[in-house]
């Protein structure tokens, strides 16, 4: 049982850091807009985040100034692609590496403090409830403002005139822009909330999940965003299915390990990569889906 | 990766232009650290015995550092670059450092090798391991005396001859004053991950461990989880009391400073010679600080009588008869592993439960 309550909390706070940045590359992707700098963006975050978290002794600072720093990375990629042009592509990758950089800058003097981390908010008679209580109700706030963010980027997405017009931008800007729609300041939106959502997904990790800082912390997850939202088809359930999927695989890994079950453990360390790829590849194999669902312009220098 | 190789190779480059021109005679040594330098851990303790040698020194040695450095392509280019750039001698701070190393030392004749925890050996280029199994094997008896579950965990990094020595040490301790104690092991390959290093070390409180041995994890990550979930600890490489000060159970330590400086002075005077050097409690190498309180006066009494042999050379840990995973005779009654035997150490004393990856 004990094992049971570890596995279900622990992918609910593994994925949290995943669903914070993978909503925001979503809604940055959904405006046509190919981010490929979450890792960096997520790294700076992280750094920033546990540095103003220890600086002025508020998780609320920590969190909010990675999320203005996230977004100021991604505004330097919203400028070089939206003002002058440049190719998404190399931008993202420019921006990752100098966020990365960054990162490394902003945490030098703090390498391997500690913090106490984000205390657990237990939810009233939930937390009381045996097994299910410890499961689901025991955890952080930042663990259900990620779950609140899923079905808030669904709603607005979907359900909202400011969703159809994100969606109108990254469709076909040309058209967008011929309706009198402000294509680069759309754009440039929400990229920056894609970035302020990295930063805050950064943050998370370096003050709640693992609660120091080390660079090279993020190792990865901001690619795993990235591949999230493409394998997820660009729909907000399949990308937070793939992030539960990522964090609860991660987890078994270790605990079939510590079972004394006789697998590689290299095999084990790619599993989590493997099986989550390999799903979504699977549940999102109808090709006509996918062509209807992925942001047709998405990557595409907006030229009129 | 292109971002770190670009940056490590700017700061070799940087470090080595600003040498001032008049420092032609003075010994250069280069420092390659697989993890950025803290206050605490591997990396920290392979920088103060750099910090020793510039002690003992002075002006006339200059020592330059890459913090950092994945093994692999990264590593070969940044020692290249350093040997391009007049070292004179190189510290390769890590086990994967090895092939690199031994290449370039073979070009550079010229040059001398240090090297942490390898198996192979040039004419100019020594490597260094420390004796932490017998160290372990001290913290393994404090740890058959505390738990409580009769369970206890590890958060391994790789499967390489000196975890696994230190695995076995800490086995054969915890067994000779808790014969049935289960022994669980996770392996992260990797040095350097903190966030998968908390979550094996919740995995492992979760299947009921209550001590967890934190082996060669370069940050305080397992400690402050053991400190949160209320489970004993004991780390590897640095005293790390600060983060857990009420379920540190023991910090196993390494000095590297008195091998450093001699292989320095050796250089220097020209006598260096490529040989294995085997630091242990003997010789002040290894240590174990911060005893926790809650062990019992008995066990206390046992772990200081069998550290008193060690550093007398009257007791070897891992001592016959030992059995492996599948039960067979490895040494028997009596008889003490070989050196040579134990940096190349791969398999498992009986009663750990976790298999050896391959």
């Amino acid at each position: 049982m004990d094992v049971l309550i570890f596995m279900v909390s622990g992918t609910l706070a593994a994925a949290t850091a995943l669903i914070f940045a993978a909503m925001g590359e979503l809604v940055a992707e959904k405006s046509g807009m190919l981010n490929l700098g979450i890792e960096g963006m997520m790294a700076t975050g992280a750094a920033m985040g546990f540095v103003a978290a220890t600086v002025s002794g508020s998780y609320t600072v920590g969190f909010m100034a990675a999320a203005v720093l996230g977004a100021l990375l991604s505004l330097i990629f919203a400028v070089l692609t939206l003002v002058f042009r440049a190719n998404q592509t190399a931008s993202g990758l420019a921006i990752g590496i100098l966020g990365l950089g960054l990162s490394s800058a902003i945490g030098k003097k703090f390498e391997s403090m500690t913090l106490p981390g984000v205390p657990d908010l237990p939810l009233g008679f939930l937390a009381q409830i045996p097994v299910i209580g410890p499961m689901f109700f025991q955890l952080d706030v930042m663990v259900y403002l990620s779950i609140l963010l899923i079905f808030a980027t669904w709603y607005v997405l979907n359900r909202t005139k400011l969703g159809l017009v994100i969606r109108a931008v990254g469709e076909n800007p040309q058209n967008a822009h011929a309706l009198g729609l402000k294509v680069v300041w759309v754009r440039a939106g929400c990229v920056a909330f894609g970035g302020a959502m990295a930063g805050i997904g950064g943050a998370y990790m370096s003050t709640a999940y693992t609660p120091l800082w080390a660079e090279g912390m993020i190792a990865g997850r901001g690619w795993i965003v990235v591949a999230l939202t493409v394998f997820g088809t660009w729909m907000v359930p399949r990308v937070a299915f793939g992030a539960y999927l990522f964090g609860s695989i991660s987890l078994l890994e270790l605990s079939i390990q510590a079972l004394g079950v006789n697998v590689s453990s290299q095999l084990m360390s790619a599993l989590p990569y493997l099986v989550t790829i390999v799903m979504l590849a699977l549940i999102s194999r109808n090709t006509l889906f996918i062509r209807l669902n992925s942001p047709a312009s998405l990557g595409a220098t907006f030229k009129l | 990766m292109i971002k770190r190789t670009t940056t490590l190779m700017a700061a070799a480059l940087a470090a080595f232009s600003a040498l001032p021109v008049a420092a032609q005679d003075k010994l250069k040594i280069g420092f390659v650290y697989p993890s950025p330098i803290a206050d605490v851990g591997w990396s920290a303790e392979l920088n103060a015995g750099r910090l020793a040698i510039e002690e003992a020194f002075g002006d006339k040695v200059e020592t330059v550092f890459v913090e950092n450095v994945a093994e692999g392509p990264d590593a070969g280019r940044i020692m290249n670059q350093m040997a391009a750039q007049g070292a004179d001698m190189i510290m390769l701070g890590s086990f994967g450092y090895m092939n690199d190393g031994i290449a370039l030392a073979e070009r550079n004749p010229d040059m001398t090798f240090i090297h942490a925890s390898g198996y192979k050996l040039a004419p100019n280029f020594g490597n260094f391991q420390s004796r932490n199994y017998e160290s372990s094997y001290l913290v393994g008896m404090a740890a058959g005396d505390v738990t409580e579950t009769d369970t206890v965990g590890i958060v391994a990094a790789f499967a390489i001859p000196e975890v696994i020595g230190m695995i076995n040490g800490f086995a054969l301790g915890l067994q000779e004053v808790n014969p049935d104690v289960t022994i669980k092991v996770v392996w992260l390959n990797s040095w350097f991950d903190p966030p998968k290093a908390q979550d094996s070390a919740r995995a492992l409180k979760a299947q009921q461990a209550d001590v967890i041995y934190s082996l060669y994890q370069d940050t305080p990550s397992v400690v402050t989880v053991a400190e949160e979930e209320e489970v004993w600890v004991i780390n590897t490489s640095s005293d790390m009391k600060e983060y857990a000060p009420n379920w540190l159970l023991a910090s196993q330590i390494a000095d590297w400073s008195s091998h450093f400086v001699k292989s320095v002075q050796d250089t220097m005077d020209g006598t260096f010679e490529g040989t294995a050097f085997w630091g242990g409690m003997a010789e002040g190498t290894v240590d174990v600080k911060s005893w926790s309180d809650s062990i019992s006066p008995e066990t206390m009494a046992k772990i200081t009588a069998a550290s008193d042999a060690m550093k007398a050379g009257e007791f070897h840990p891992l001592t016959g008869p030992i059995m492996n995973q599948a039960g067979e005779m490895i040494l028997a009654d009596g008889e003490v592993i070989a050196d040579p035997d134990l940096a190349g150490i791969n398999w498992l004393v009986q009663g750990v439960e976790t298999p050896l990856p391959n």
